[in-house]
């Protein structure tokens, strides 16, 4: 095994930016700002700032208020406080919630959840490309309709859904909007001033911050009420209880800070990556295809199917490329991808695709290499298979 | 969550990484014996040859493979133990106990039988006329 | 510099495993799901995490369950086995971390049957009355093995025993007691178990629950099946990573930190002693080497605690998770203390960076505040 893998994983995990990991280990030590934040005396109140500092960055990139932000432990925990938080709450006004096939489990598993709890799910179809319309979920709308959850970049494909067009639908309609944007913070530009967008989830570790934090938006204006899911000591105006671990909320704080600053940046960067990688491919594999659709999409992320391979096997001869089958919450189960199914991919297709991301700390080098590595070995595969037919 | 690549061994990664004589023979080769199994669609398919000297043994190998990394290392470790072999003994070469020998997941078992049966498919053609007639036509692959 | 005496709330990262998380904060590091090497290093470290919380509580490392922090592990364990046993009644001590009391109000308010257990004067849970509450069955008892105010230590094993005997499952909140007691998941007899990294000088953002694997839980956040499918989401790498050699630390450097804490607690309980109008709370209970909670008569406990900040001291009157609501500790209005008793409350809670100079300094402090204002009307 090679000493160096190439990381083409950032859709995954990122890696912690150094800048938020020395501002984290800042926070760490006894110097610093280890005291709990809920405690009223001097130390607790040193950490209570560098919270609310955090706070402020998060809510800058994205336009909230500080108000408007609640921290959580991740993503996941943002999309089930989002979902059942808001369906509990409103279960007497409807019990209908629509969402779409190819959210990422953390909303599937969470709607499920709801649908053993008494509610009714409508899971819409992507199109062919991948994207969620704003007509599709007009259609799915009920009038006990209470609350849609659309994922604004799908964590596979990387395409991006209109979330503006698709929230104006839902709130004529009279019910909440829910949107997971871990994958899009920081890649795509966000003005909750404008988009009509009630719940936002966002990540730390997918936008260069740690693991094991995250927050949730909940819109001050539109007087969302949710059903906590963590009890205990009322934090996060009772949201979301438990002590706030200071050294991960101002890590998050810090890389979304960065990510304010850098984004045209990074988005560049990661925009021509992503097109010499698809150039590569493509002049090496000229049957390869592009999964999702080709421009409304994220920078970073590139989906490719192999036609003609085992995919199984593909993903073992690229081993030492840090890639994904598929999304990395599921990618230790080998049932082709549900996202690339609900596109119409056969299963070959779905099980021979390989999600390719590159983020802030890829070089050109490194893409060169992992088209060179993945080429050849599709080649290998293909010349070693029976001729089709 | 394990690792799905838990299961192969160095063996397994080797022949898969570099799988011996994989390929097909050339046309006008003599004395070769073909079967397939398997479908792609089913994730998996097999195609060996097998080539058979004066002395009524197995000389040579070839195979074609599509599927997962236990099937062509599969492929390729039974490629290699055919040779010496008379047609009735590869007939009977049990690569599902060569699957277990090489600790291979219960779950790889199914591309052990497709290999199996390519094998058995190919050395099934064999004749007692093949035997002593070198210009048995090369059978359809 | 202010001395931090308030360590039941929180205490300072071991340098040690700070040591430990910051490769995991600075290098590439994958998600523990993902099938390339960067994803299975993250397994394998996560796995020596799980490992190490368990030989501190002598668990199975499959029986540890990684959460965001105590909070939620007790959360989980309320929520998950209730949810997974429809219409089921819930007993839990009057005594316990409002993780736990508010969960089991939300539960009473969506209709679940909720009863307090009482404890006595010495902070200690009435095991008779808990017996007779059982009559009415329930599906489980949630009693902490130490309380985090007073400090006084629960007989679990007790409680663990009289539960199974009418068919309940016995959740303990450890939160305080790993790391200052011996504690043994496996003889207590416990069926769930919460522990918390930053209260045993672990990082922040982390916890364990401990699971008897024949405890039917519903999971309480879905998504990604992680953690058994218990518990969806990308773990915390460099939290679980602290929190596993924080326990390990804590498991091998148990005895020397108790005597050490011990030492000084016996050092100040003797000094406080000598200041008139001295109460120490749970006196006479069993309870943890570092914790204190005393008040002294005619001063109101967050006077105290703000002089004391003044000067350089953190200390609390109680839970930190209340500091800001300035009600009554729910704890010693349970130990049967009225209300002007109750928010006298002072917590000093010590830790193993403490020396007696910390605690000399603090009691001279203490004397000084109260000389000057003795005899002044102090609840203002």
């Amino acid at each position: 095994m090679p000493e160096k893998i190439i990381y083409l994983d950032y859709a995954a995990t990122t890696p912690v930016d150094a800048r938020v990991a020395q501002k984290m280990a800042g926070c760490l030590t006894c110097e610093g700002l280890f005291a709990n934040p809920a405690s009223a005396h001097a130390p607790g109140r040193k950490a209570r700032g560098a919270v609310e500092q955090a706070r402020v960055q998060v809510a800058a990139l994205v336009n909230a208020d500080l108000g408007e932000i609640i921290f959580t432990s991740g993503a996941t925990e943002s999309d089930n406080l989002a979902i059942k938080g808001a369906a509990h709450f409103y279960r007497n006004k409807g019990r209908h919630v629509v969402t779409s096939r190819i959210e990422h489990k953390a909303v599937l598993d969470t709607c499920k959840q709801l649908e053993r709890d008494g509610f009714e799910v409508t899971y819409i179809k992507p199109d062919a490309d991948g994207l969620i319309g704003p007509q599709a979920v007009a259609q799915a709308l009920r009038p006990d309709t209470v609350l849609v959850s659309i994922m604004h970049v799908n964590n596979e494909i990387g395409t991006a859904n209109d979330i503006a067009a698709i929230g104006a639908i839902v709130h004529a309609h009279g019910a909440w909007f829910h949107v997971d944007a871990a994958q899009s913070a920081g890649k795509l530009p966000i003005d909750l001033k404008q988009l009509p967008v009630d719940l936002m989830s966002f990540s730390g570790h997918k936008l260069y911050g740690p693991k094991g934090i995250g927050a949730l938006y909940v819109r001050s204006q539109s007087h969302v009420n949710l059903d906590p899911l963590i009890h205990g000591g009322g934090h996060e105006h009772g949201l979301r209880s438990g002590t706030l671990a200071t050294h991960q909320i101002v890590g998050m704080g810090e890389a979304y800070r960065i990510a304010r600053e850098e984004m045209s940046k990074d988005v560049t960067h990661c925009s021509a990556l992503r097109q010499q990688l698809w150039q590569a491919l493509h002049a090496e594999v000229p049957e390869a295809l592009l999964n999702g659709h080709p421009t409304q999409r994220v920078c970073g992320i590139l989906n490719v199917g192999f036609p003609g391979i085992e995919g199984e096997s593909l993903l073992f001869a690229c081993h030492d490329l840090a890639v994904s089958g598929g999304s990395a919450c599921t990618s230790a189960d080998k049932t082709p991808s549900f996202v690339l199914r609900a596109l119409g991919r056969d299963d070959q297709l779905a099980g021979s695709s390989i999600r390719f991301s590159v983020g802030r700390f890829t070089t050109k080098e490194e893409v060169q290499t992992a088209a060179h590595i993945v080429s050849g070995e599709y080649h290998r595969l293909r010349e070693l298979a029976p001729a089709a037919g | 969550m394990s690792d799905p690549f838990a299961g192969y061994n160095d063996t397994v990664r080797t022949h898969f990484r570099t799988p011996r004589n994989a390929g097909r023979f050339a046309a006008g080769h003599e004395r070769i014996l073909a079967g397939s199994a398997g479908q792609r669609r089913h994730g998996r398919e097999v195609e060996f040859q097998l080539q058979v000297t004066a002395d009524g043994r197995i000389g040579d190998c070839r195979y074609h493979v599509y599927g997962c990394p236990a099937t062509i290392a599969l492929c390729s470790l039974t490629s290699e133990a055919l040779k010496g072999r008379t047609p009735a003994e590869a007939a009977g070469f049990s690569v599902v106990a060569l699957a277990d020998q090489l600790g291979l997941p219960a779950e790889k078992r199914d591309a052990a039988v497709t290999v199996e049966d390519a094998v058995r498919a190919a050395a099934g053609r064999y004749n007692a006329a093949l035997a002593v007639s070198p210009a048995v036509p090369q059978l359809q692959a | 510099m202010s001395i931090f005496l308030d360590h039941n709330a929180t205490t300072p990262l071991e340098p040690r495993v700070l040591d430990a998380m910051l490769p995991l904060l600075r290098g590439t590091h994958g998600n523990p799901a993902s099938v390339h090497r960067f994803g299975r290093e993250a397994r394998v470290a996560l796995d020596r995490a799980r490992a190490q919380v368990a030989a501190l509580v002598n668990a199975q490392p499959p029986q540890v369950m990684f959460t965001s922090g105590g909070t939620e592990a007790d959360n989980l364990a309320l929520r998950g086995a209730v949810h997974a046993a429809p219409r089921s009644r819930l007993l839990v001590s009057s005594i316990e971390h409002a993780a736990v009391q508010e969960t089991a109000d939300a539960l009473a308010k969506d209709g679940w049957a909720v009863e307090r257990i009482p404890v006595d004067s010495e902070c200690r849970v009435d095991l008779p009355a808990l017996e007779k509450l059982l009559d009415g069955g329930a599906r489980l008892v949630s009693v902490m093995l130490a309380n985090n105010e007073t400090g006084a230590i629960q007989d679990v094993c007790a409680a663990a025993g009289l539960a199974h005997a009418r068919g309940a499952l016995l959740h303990t909140d450890a939160i305080q007691a790993a790391g200052k007691m011996p504690v043994d998941f496996t003889a207590l007899g416990a069926d769930l178990m919460t522990l918390s990294a930053h209260k045993l000088n672990g990082p922040r953002g982390v916890g364990a629950l401990i699971r008897n694997r024949r405890v039917d839980l519903s999971p309480q956040i879905t998504g990604g099946g992680q953690e058994q499918g218990l518990r969806g989401g990308t773990e915390n790498l460099a939290g679980a990573v602290g929190f596993g050699v924080a326990a390990e630390l804590a498991r091998v450097e148990l005895n020397a930190r108790c005597r050490h804490l011990r030492a000084l607690r016996d050092h100040l309980e003797a000094q406080l002693k000598q200041l008139s109008g001295v109460r120490i709370f749970a006196a006479h209970a069993e309870r943890l080497p570092n914790t204190v909670q005393f008040a002294i008569d005619g001063y109101a406990g967050e006077w105290l605690v703000m002089e004391l900040d003044r000067r350089g001291f953190a200390v609390s009157s109680g839970s930190a998770c209340h500091s800001a609501s300035g009600r009554p500790s729910h704890v010693l209005l349970a130990m049967g203390c009225n209300d002007t008793v109750a928010r006298g409350a002072v917590r000093v809670s010590l830790g193993v960076e403490n020396s007696v100079d910390d605690l000399d300094a603090l009691l001279a402090t203490l004397g000084a505040i109260t000389a000057r204002r003795r005899g002044a009307v102090a609840f203002a």
